[in-house]
């Protein structure tokens, strides 16, 4: 997978922003008087907040890191005579309807949530994630279809395009469903405020994602 | 390059010293600092190479211990300016200003006591160290492994960036200490703060076409085909195809660079200047203004390119004039400067120097690039001199003044000590005059040669009139860099042997890092939180004993002041 040193390392943004909204600050490494700082540093600055900012940063961020290769597909597409068009997998409209159902499941859970209802929000928050799986496991089945019909990533760059959006939206989705499972393990206990905001904040991400797909499979859509 | 790295591997056994306290330490300063030896390091290493690319230039037949033993081909020398661009641009000029510079003040300057994200910001510090090893590393192996490697380094760096972009504004929104308004805030602030926000637009699309270039290297795509730059270039300079894809991929992610770097060089001059003159910043909210155009500048032109040209590294449609859209608000920031200059009592102490030099070659390098605008760039390759000479003069030189007024500024709250003052002004004087020595001749070589080579007569005339001059400006190099080495004995004697500086505010300056003792304790500000009560440059407020009122003190012991005047 191209870029594969560079990508995880914003993932790591997400997967730190979306579920880091742990109870603890960031472990001190060893540092002198870090307990007593980190008291503190909690009371001074309100820490949901810091969390939801930089979602919202990493948000744009990654926004603007997938409008720059949008841009390169439609300035390629429209400056090439020959472009070979690549008739999309089936199974993709399937993979959509999937992550479509997933965004709508972690609302729902986040109402039980807010009805303080904990066995339900577990529930539809697995359910979430476990649709997640699916959705990555479909656009591997969608990878496996192209392969079958002889459309590699060099084949031309139509091709390339398909490969490289699909493996950058599924590694950044990777990162959600990390985010995912952080939320649904995580035990927040003496902290009441945590697991509500850790479940928004990984859930705007999650509907960005999923939004970023639509606008993908759009793209590849009508420019083909 | 790699051995504060390796050596740091190897001596992991469990003890409380060194590796937590500096290797692994998510507190901020601990990361700063780190950021400024690897600065301070890649600056010296970075030098060297220029010193090996004009040894070459002027005696091209001289042995060079180190390039003769990779072969002379042209490649080669293409990659050492590559990478002497790259240690520069990335490690120096990016790095030092904003991620070391703003890791330590940052937090200080606004009342926090860490970043918004600490084990990010040391994530980021390493992914920073291993593009720099990386980037090192591409110029050793074969060429064409070496362009993958240093793309996979550049990508690495951007990623490190981001994160770190993230980290600085996340902490500018929300971790502000009480009664730091957005008014208030230091010009450095607003500085690092405007360019963090930059830094995660263009990053992600540096990361992109990163991702686009290494699939095409790698996985045989086809992006971004090297023949359309082939197919581009006149017939002559096609001699070797690695050598120009050396300059081009480097433009490309330099071109994008030059606003990163220079926004925070902006603030920290402003920021210099007023404490030095004593004067507020005349027209701060000007200032910001200008501070967020160049900002979107920035952004509008270079993302622009990038979009119109599908980012296409080979485009020459890239490469644009930074000088010509960063006109207006640069003229605003120069203005603001001699405004507060103006009638000003101006304490002229190595910091102020550097600071002073800053603009001269900022207005000097500003010059010239009213000149370039107008010319043809694509008849002027983008390795001519007179590129060379405005590029270096407006940002290598220009920003590396800014660091070291910088460094002088902050030395005492660094490591309670200052700086040797008569060594650091004959460092800089003679740094000065050293760098308009070099960098100016080279703009008249640039219209030698281009007026020769428009005018047709044979490149062999146009090689021996630049002779002399090539001379001239490889031997007025050798001295500036033996200048450097005055610095360097400058910072390692201060280091441990310097004038001690522990009082608090060394300097009378008014931001709240001036507050705490020099150097900072562990958690920065003690046991209390501090509290903001006014704006960064309260100089010389009238009917107030002192020519300053520090950020934190209470409108109460402002007024005593006052009354006592009255």
């Amino acid at each position: 997978m191209p870029g594969t040193t560079a990508i995880p390392d914003i993932e790591l943004i997400v997967e730190d922003v979306g579920g880091g909204g742990g109870p603890t600050p960031p472990p001190g490494g060893g540092d002198d008087g870090d307990g007593d700082d980190g008291k503190r540093r909690r009371k001074e600055s309100p820490t949901p907040r810091r969390y939801s900012t930089a979602i919202a940063l990493g948000i744009v961020s990654i926004l603007m890191f997938f409008m720059a290769l949008s841009s390169a597909f439609i300035v390629l597409r429209r400056g090439s005579d020959a472009w070979v068009t690549v008739h999309l997998p089936p199974v993709l409209w399937a993979n959509t309807a999937v992550l479509l159902a997933s965004s709508f499941t972690l609302e729902v859970a986040r109402r039980r949530l807010s009805l303080t209802d904990l066995p339900g929000f577990r529930k539809f928050w697995m359910v979430t994630t476990v649709l997640g799986f699916v959705f990555v496991a479909g656009q591997l089945i969608a990878w496996r279809q192209l392969v079958a019909q002889g459309i590699y990533i060099a084949s031309n760059q139509a091709s390339s395009f398909f490969y490289i959006f699909t493996a950058a939206h599924g590694v950044h989705l990777l990162g959600g469903v990390g985010a995912l499972l952080y939320v649904l393990t995580r035990k927040f206990d003496n902290t009441r405020i945590a697991l509500p905001t850790a479940a928004e904040i990984a859930s705007y991400y999650w509907h960005f994602m999923d939004g970023l797909w639509v606008f993908l499979l759009a793209l590849l859509y009508l420019g083909k | 390059m790699g051995n504060d790295d390796s050596g740091a591997n190897h001596s992991e056994t469990p003890q409380t010293g060194f590796l937590s306290r500096y290797v692994f330490s998510t507190n901020h300063k601990a990361i700063g600092l780190n950021y400024l030896w690897l600065a301070l390091f890649s600056v010296f290493l970075g030098m060297a190479m220029s010193l090996l690319m004009r040894l070459h230039l002027v005696w091209p037949g001289m042995h060079l211990p180190f390039l003769s033993s990779l072969g002379n081909s042209p490649d080669r020398y293409a990659a050492l300016a590559t990478l002497h661009g790259s240690l520069m641009v990335f490690l120096v000029l990016t790095a030092a200003p904003q991620a070391g510079f703003g890791n330590y003040f940052l937090p200080l300057q606004i009342g926090a006591r860490e970043m918004a994200f600490p084990v990010l910001n040391l994530l980021a510090f390493w992914a920073t160290v291993a593009s720099f090893v990386g980037m090192t590393g591409a110029f050793l192996i074969s060429p064409h492994s070496g362009i993958t490697l240093w793309i996979v380094s550049v990508a690495i760096f951007c990623a490190a960036s981001l994160l770190n972009a993230l980290n600085f504004s996340v902490t500018t929104i929300d971790l502000r200490a009480q009664g730091m308004t957005l008014p208030r805030l230091p010009l450095t602030v607003w500085a690092w703060f405007i360019n963090a926000i930059l830094g995660m637009l263009i990053f992600s699309i540096l990361l992109a076409a990163c991702v686009c270039l290494f699939s095409d290297r790698l996985l045989s795509t086809h992006f971004f085909p090297p023949s359309y730059l082939l197919a581009s270039q006149p017939g002559a300079v096609v001699t070797s195809a690695v050598s120009i894809l050396w300059q081009r991929l480097f433009w490309f992610f330099a071109q994008a660079e030059v606003y990163i770097a220079m926004l925070p060089c902006f603030g920290l001059v402003t920021h210099l200047i007023s404490t030095f003159s004593r004067k507020p910043v005349w027209k701060e909210r000007l200032v910001v203004l200008a501070l967020c155009g160049v900002g979107v500048f920035g952004f509008c032109v270079w993302g622009q390119h990038m979009f119109s040209s599908g980012m296409n590294p080979f485009s020459p449609l890239v490469f644009s004039l930074l000088a010509s859209s960063l006109g207006l608000p640069a003229t605003i920031l120069l203005v603001s400067w001699l405004g507060t200059l103006w009638n000003a009592r101006i304490q002229l102490n190595t910091a102020m120097l550097f600071t002073l030099g800053f603009i001269s070659l900022f207005l000097s390098g500003g010059l010239s690039g009213i000149f370039l605008a107008r010319q043809d760039l694509a008849a002027a390759a983008v390795s001519d001199d007179f590129v060379t000479g405005h590029f270096h003069l407006v940002m290598g030189v220009a920003a590396t003044f800014a660091i070291l007024g910088a460094l002088f500024f902050w030395f005492p709250k660094l490591f309670g000590r200052r700086l040797n003052e008569p060594l650091g002004k004959l460092h800089f004087w003679i740094t000065f005059a050293g760098v308009y020595c070099v960098f100016m001749p080279m703009h008249w070589l640039g219209l030698i040669a281009h007026s020769r080579i428009s005018s047709g007569s044979p490149l062999a005339s146009v090689a021996a009139a630049g002779s002399s001059i090539r001379t001239f400006i490889t031997v007025a190099m050798l001295i500036t860099v033996f200048a450097q080495g005055l610095f360097l004995i400058n910072f390692l004697w201060s280091l441990f042997r310097g004038e001690k500086a522990e009082e608090c505010n060394f300097w009378r300056a008014t931001t709240l890092e001036w507050s705490v003792p020099s150097p900072p304790p562990a958690d920065d500000f003690g046991p209390s939180d501090p509290v903001v009560y006014r704006g960064a440059y309260e100089f010389s407020v009238p009917d107030v004993a002192e020519d300053f009122v520090p950020q934190h003190f209470a409108p109460e012991q402002g007024a005593k002041a006052r009354e006592s005047g009255e």
